[in-house]
């Protein structure tokens, strides 16, 4: 009897337990506490750090418990990651939620969705400087798009040991595009540019707002077929959602299927996020480089717009080239309040919708060519 | 207690607005009775909500003592729910019994965000609003 | 590897460059795409215009006007403003209107706001545009006339 206490005994976590479990378990509390006290993104962090604790409790070997062995719960959620199953099915969601009225009126906005994608191509050459592999700078980029799903749908292909700090680090980030973004709009604009006031848009009909989906997704998919998972579900989304006839189905993506799938994603993104990966000094590149993407993308879409400019007699507000970075609607939000403190009464956040949903489109396109690139 | 759309469709805030996206804005509305005295915003508070008048009398005051009445079904308070700096810059008093439509901001700027050609009306109007304000109150409240 | 070199070595600047006009071109494209889809439409609804104005012209918009609270002056605005005509005479004028409602409470008078809404309606209080308010000698001197004949 003393022998099988003795077993049971060493085989408790508290037997078990490294040091990395340990910091891997604060870390989940930590993200946690974000969630739930500041309010950063808390519908992922609180899944992934609750997930964090659960895929870092010490479990033995072989017994079924843990996340990358064959048949155990986690396992099975994680499926759904390791397959490029919930990225998808979260765009959707996207899809249902967004009106793409704002892109449809004035697409020249477009171009600056483009723009900041270039913050996902620098961080890709400044990964591969710092001495990752391709594969990996990739997957580190694609933080730049800042959009969660996106850049697990890419590191879950191109560096899946990699998904647990990428995915912390892009969601993170999202959460902080208030902080990070603000300084650098107001270093890159002069007073007088942010206070340009933005013509109204045309109003954009129903008919095109149900060929677009259409239109957009054969276009862009015939450009780059690799977005087709998550370009396809996004447009998909949108029709259900502009079509009326399917509102059911547009509720059930926007409410009920995208919840449960972030849940999903969150545990499974969380408990793959492993001491081993986490608390090494390539986790300190990604979250310095996920910074930077942040960084170089919203200023290359400032500066983009200021460059459109000079060739528009209807100037834009180059306030609104941040937006092209795709944390919708945070940084749609964010312009609309740096411009506001400028001038109260100018209201630049549907005027920031274009460019920031055609980041979203422009960051599935840029995965889908880096996957092309360095996938197989 | 939930809101007629017949009750909103005259107020000068949806006067441009189509009947199906009236019914979109309506659903996030909610009525609500006041008393004589009842505080409805205080200054520093977080503004959570915006306020449209539908009857009774209304005094937004400030901490220097200034202060301006609404009289008029229509009237908005709590404009700093959509716009800087997000908290309310005056407290909202009513002077007489009243009716009141209470939008949640949050819920607002999200049907804002999703619609485009609706949250540019909207955002019209309150710019009209907020441009017809006297100075002292201009983005206040 | 790292640096320069590192970037060179995995062709990094090719992908890169590639990469960034591939996403340039994409968006440019679906951006021509959209600006040609209202005009097409436009093109093909053209036939209804007509009817389109006729529809439009038959549409006769109902609103209703918005109904102000009718401000009826309740019967005892005479006393109240007898009362607070004595709060702002102490209190100064232009007052704040707060303030006057504080004093008056402290002071025990009852349903203060309320009469002080009476006072507005009556234009017996009147903004100076300032944020602070008048009492309205003009107006003052009508009710006391009024009140002399009727009695």
């Amino acid at each position: 009897m003393v022998n099988l206490l003795i077993e049971f005994l060493s085989n408790t976590g508290f037997a078990l337990a490294g040091y990395q479990n340990i910091i891997m378990i604060l870390v989940g509390i930590v993200l946690i506490y974000l969630g739930i006290a500041k309010g950063y993104e808390p519908f992922l962090l609180i899944p992934i750090g609750f997930g964090i604790l659960m895929g870092n409790i010490p479990v033995i070997r072989d017994f079924g418990l843990g996340i990358y062995e064959k048949g155990s719960f986690l396992n099975y959620m994680y499926y759904g990651v390791m397959h490029d199953i919930y990225p998808p099915l979260i765009f959707l969601g996207v899809g249902a939620l967004t009106d793409f009225s704002a892109m449809l009126a004035r697409p020249s906005l477009i171009l600056l969705g483009a723009a900041a994608q270039l913050g996902i191509f620098a961080t890709f050459l400044g990964a591969l400087a710092l001495g990752f592999a391709p594969n990996e700078a990739a997957s580190i980029g694609i933080i730049g798009g800042a959009d969660g799903p996106t850049a697990i749908f890419l590191t879950a292909v191109l560096a899946p040991r990699l998904i647990g700090p990428i995915a912390i680090a892009a969601y993170s980030y999202m959460a902080l595009v208030p902080v990070i973004q603000p300084p650098i709009m107001r270093l890159l604009t002069t007073r007088k540019e942010r206070l340009i006031r933005m013509e109204e848009s045309r109003k954009v009909s129903k008919k095109e707002k149900l060929i677009f989906p259409i239109v957009g997704f054969l276009l862009c998919c015939f450009i780059a077929p690799g977005a087709l998972p998550l370009l396809g579900m996004l447009f998909f989304g949108n029709l259900l959602k502009e079509s009326i006839v399917a509102e059911r189905l547009a509720r059930a993506a926007r409410s009920s299927i995208i919840d449960s799938v972030t849940i999903l994603l969150g545990i499974a993104v969380g408990a793959s996020t492993q001491g081993d990966v986490f608390l090494t000094g390539k986790s300190i590149g990604i979250f310095i480089l996920g910074a930077s993407a942040f960084a170089v993308a919203t200023a290359a879409g400032v500066i983009f717009a200021k460059f459109m400019n000079l060739f528009l007699r209807q100037k834009i507000n180059p306030l609104i080239g941040a937006a092209g970075v795709s944390a919708v609607p945070n940084s749609a939000r964010v312009v609309q309040i740096v411009g506001q403190k400028e001038d109260p009464s100018n209201f630049l956040l549907m005027h920031a919708m274009a460019p920031n949903i055609s980041g979203v489109i422009g960051s599935a396109i840029a995965a889908a060519i880096l996957w092309s690139f360095l996938g197989g | 207690m939930s809101v007629d759309i017949n009750i909103i469709d005259s107020l000068n805030l949806f006067e441009d607005i189509s009947h199906a996206e009236l019914e979109e804005v309506a659903s996030l509305m909610r009525r609500i009775r006041v008393t004589e005295g009842e505080v409805i915003t205080r200054q520093g508070n977080t503004a959570n909500s915006i306020f449209i008048l539908l009857s009774g009398n209304f005094m937004v005051f400030f901490k220097e003592g200034r202060s301006y009445t609404l009289h008029n079904k229509g009237d908005i308070i709590g404009l700093s729910t959509l716009i800087l700096p997000f908290y309310y810059t005056g407290t909202a008093v009513a002077l007489t019994d009243g009716d009141v439509i209470s939008i949640p901001g949050q819920e607002l700027l999200r049907l804002i965000e999703s619609n485009s050609a609706l949250g540019g009306k909207i955002m019209k109007k309150i710019n009209q609003i907020i441009s017809a304000r006297q100075p002292f109150v201009t983005g206040r409240c | 590897m790292y640096g320069l070199d590192a970037i060179s070595a995995h062709n990094g600047w090719q992908l890169a460059a590639l990469g960034t006009s591939i996403v340039f071109t994409g968006l440019i494209i679906l951006s021509l795409a959209i600006s040609q889809i209202h005009k097409v439409l436009e093109l093909w609804d053209e036939r209804y215009a007509y009817y389109q104005r006729i529809k439009k012209f038959m549409q006769i918009k109902h609103r209703s006007e918005a109904t102000v609270s009718d401000p009826v002056l309740p019967k005892n605005v005479k006393e109240s403003a007898r009362q607070f005509k004595l709060l702002i005479d102490q209190m100064g004028e232009p007052f704040s209107l707060p303030k006057l409602l504080d004093f008056s409470k402290k002071c025990g008078l009852l349903h203060s706001h309320s009469s002080v809404n009476d006072l507005l309606q009556a234009k017996l209080i009147i903004p100076d545009g300032n944020g602070y308010f008048f009492w309205n000698h003009d107006v003052e001197k009508n009710i006391k006339i009024s009140t002399k004949t009727s009695s």
